[in-house]
């Protein structure tokens, strides 16, 4: 059973999106779609999908695949799904972003992309899905960690669900007519509930676990986070069911929406009290620079609820829903997973390489792999980066916010080199680098490609 | 001394070589071990417990306890047991591998 708690693909995984990550924020620098083009222009579609799909989505999975038996205390169900599941959703992707490409005129194919999309991207999500929602099952009753991440499971089936109905309609193949009536509020759903639901839901709940297990702090579940996890779910039903609640019941989305609002700022407001909570009261007086750069994330997810606020009161949220999507995508989530990363490619690159010689003879140490003051300078320009980006876009300075999009683009591939430093072991002394019995990791390959073990 | 504490202090610094990725500090140190006890016939018996439960480093922190163990000469045989009863708390490190975590030595808790 050696190494069976360690998610064989999940560093692919973690490859591939950061790939994603670098390329999509290139384009930004390159000027390529929002806010060089409209919102709902084709060449906006394939940054956002390359940063929501191949991005965070991808990050989403194989950190999933790795954490929710850390979650509910057993082992990963069905793991031999996770290569296919991987293989699906990069095709799908693919396809998705070359039919986005066919829309805007800059690529010629004679193949339904976006309907083959629409195929295979509920595929992936499908058996990702499976693989964490019998994971979870089997680890009944569950933690609340693992109550945000089954929401967030069925807030991904919604919108992979959605996002195929939309492929079909843009493909010419959609066979529901109301569909295409319905676009605007089905548009909204797929958004709200793919960052407020899957990935922002997911992220709250893995932070629960993850913050005191890096800080050593109390670890009890706190009545004020089962009320995050009420709020929040409740928030999320409403929005999925604006278009039932617009079609069956004849009222308007108005009030679903306020009401929905006001149950997310709730949630979001406890889970401050929360975040508070964990850094006040952690052991560890030192953090590691992956708890600290956390930080940056949660006020940047703080700024977009202020953001969010101030545009709705002033009525123009529609005008500037652009930038407060870069602050939620790129200010709190990819901070997030940025600053997690961090810790969790060190970490899971130590068990790969040391694991198997631990109490043989003495191992570095995690800490060792990675070097905090050197990086410590690229997140604070990351965050920086981002911030004066949102700026950028909020005055409407497409040409400035290009200009600015090199920080976060710099600040990124810094802390991928390091990354894949950490892969290489080219932190650590050469005369302890690999003792006896110890294997150069692959930079995102299994150990050993047994396909049987997958 | 007798032969048996020998062998249990002897078994101790071999455990002092097998660090818990997360924290990176050793098992002893952090109070990860919760007994050692060795029989007359030179079997080894170890209860331990992780910083949390399901953590991903288990199998391989058992797996190392028990080689650690092995190699202790006189050991024959040793038996690993895994325990979260009690659940580990930061207060069970010694005071050095609290100094390192830049852990108060006087936690609320036994203030």
């Amino acid at each position: 059973m050696m190494g069976a708690a360690i998610s064989r693909w999940t560093m692919s995984y973690f490859a591939a999106a950061l790939v994603f990550l670098i390329a999509a924020e290139g384009l930004m620098v390159a000027g390529y779609g929002f806010p060089a083009a409209p919102m709902e222009a084709p060449e906006t579609l394939v940054l956002v999908h390359m940063v929501t799909i191949g991005w965070l989505s991808l990050l989403m999975c194989g950190a999933l695949f790795q954490f929710v038996p850390v979650l509910v205390a057993t082992p990963l169900r069905y793991p031999a799904l996770v290569l296919p599941a991987f293989v699906l959703l990069l095709t799908g992707l693919g396809c998705l972003l070359g039919g986005f490409l066919q829309l805007a005129g800059s690529f010629d194919a004679d193949l339904p992309l976006l309907a083959m999309a629409g195929v295979f991207l509920p595929s992936g999500f499908a058996l990702a899905v499976w693989v964490i929602a019998v994971t979870l099952w089997a680890g009944r009753p569950l933690a609340l960690p693992a109550r945000f991440v089954a929401v967030g499971l069925f807030a991904v089936v919604v919108v992979a669900m959605l996002g195929a109905s939309f492929a079909f309609v843009l493909s010419g193949t959609s066979p529901f007519d109301p569909l295409i009536e319905l676009r605007p509020h089905i548009l909204t759903i797929h958004v709200a509930i793919g960052f407020g639901g899957w990935l922002g839901f997911t992220a709250i709940g893995v932070s629960y676990r993850l913050l005191p297990m890096f800080m050593l702090s109390p670890e009890s579940e706190r009545s004020t986070a089962y009320w995050v996890w009420w709020c929040g779910s409740a928030a999320l039903l409403l929005i999925a069911l604006i278009v039932p609640a617009t079609l069956l019941l004849a009222v308007g989305t108005g009030p679903v929406i306020t009401v929905a609002c006001l149950l997310a700022f709730l949630a979001l407001g406890l889970y401050a009290a929360d975040l508070t909570f964990f850094y006040r009261h952690r052991r560890r007086r030192t953090i590691e620079l992956n708890s600290s750069a956390a930080l940056g994330a949660f006020a940047m997810l703080y700024l977009a609820v202020l953001l969010f606020a101030a545009l709705l009161l002033t009525g123009t949220l529609e005008q500037h829903v652009g930038a407060l999507i870069h602050l939620i995508a790129f200010g709190w989530l990819t901070g997030l997973g940025l600053s997690q990363l961090y810790k969790i490619v060190p970490f899971l690159t130590w068990l790969e390489c040391y694991g198997p010689v631990m109490g043989r003879q003495p191992t570095p140490r995690v800490q060792d792999m990675v070097v905090e003051k050197r990086d410590m300078p690229w997140f604070a320009v990351y965050f920086l980066g981002v911030l004066v980006c949102t700026a950028a876009l909020l005055a409407d300075q497409p040409t400035l916010f290009r200009i600015l999009a090199l920080m976060p683009l710099m600040a990124t591939v810094a802390i991928v080199v390091e990354l894949i430093g950490a892969r290489r072991l080219s932190n650590i002394a050469a005369e302890r680098r690999l003792p006896p019995g110890t294997m150069q990791p692959r930079l995102f390959l299994p150990p050993t490609l047994n396909w049987r073990r997958s | 001394m007798s032969t048996t504490t020998l062998l249990e202090d002897a078994i101790c610094d071999a455990l002092r070589l097998v660090i818990d990725p997360e924290l990176g500090e050793n098992l002893v140190d952090l109070g990860l071990i919760y007994d050692i006890a060795v029989g007359g016939d030179g079997g080894a018996y170890v209860e331990m417990t992780t910083t949390t439960r399901g953590c991903p480093a288990t199998a391989y922190l058992r797996d190392a306890v028990q080689t650690a163990v092995w190699n202790v000469p006189g050991i024959h045989y040793v038996e690993v047991r895994l325990t979260y009863e009690p659940p580990w708390r930061p207060e069970m490190m010694d005071d050095a591998a609290k100094r390192h975590l830049g852990i108060p030595e006087k936690t609320e808790r036994q203030a």
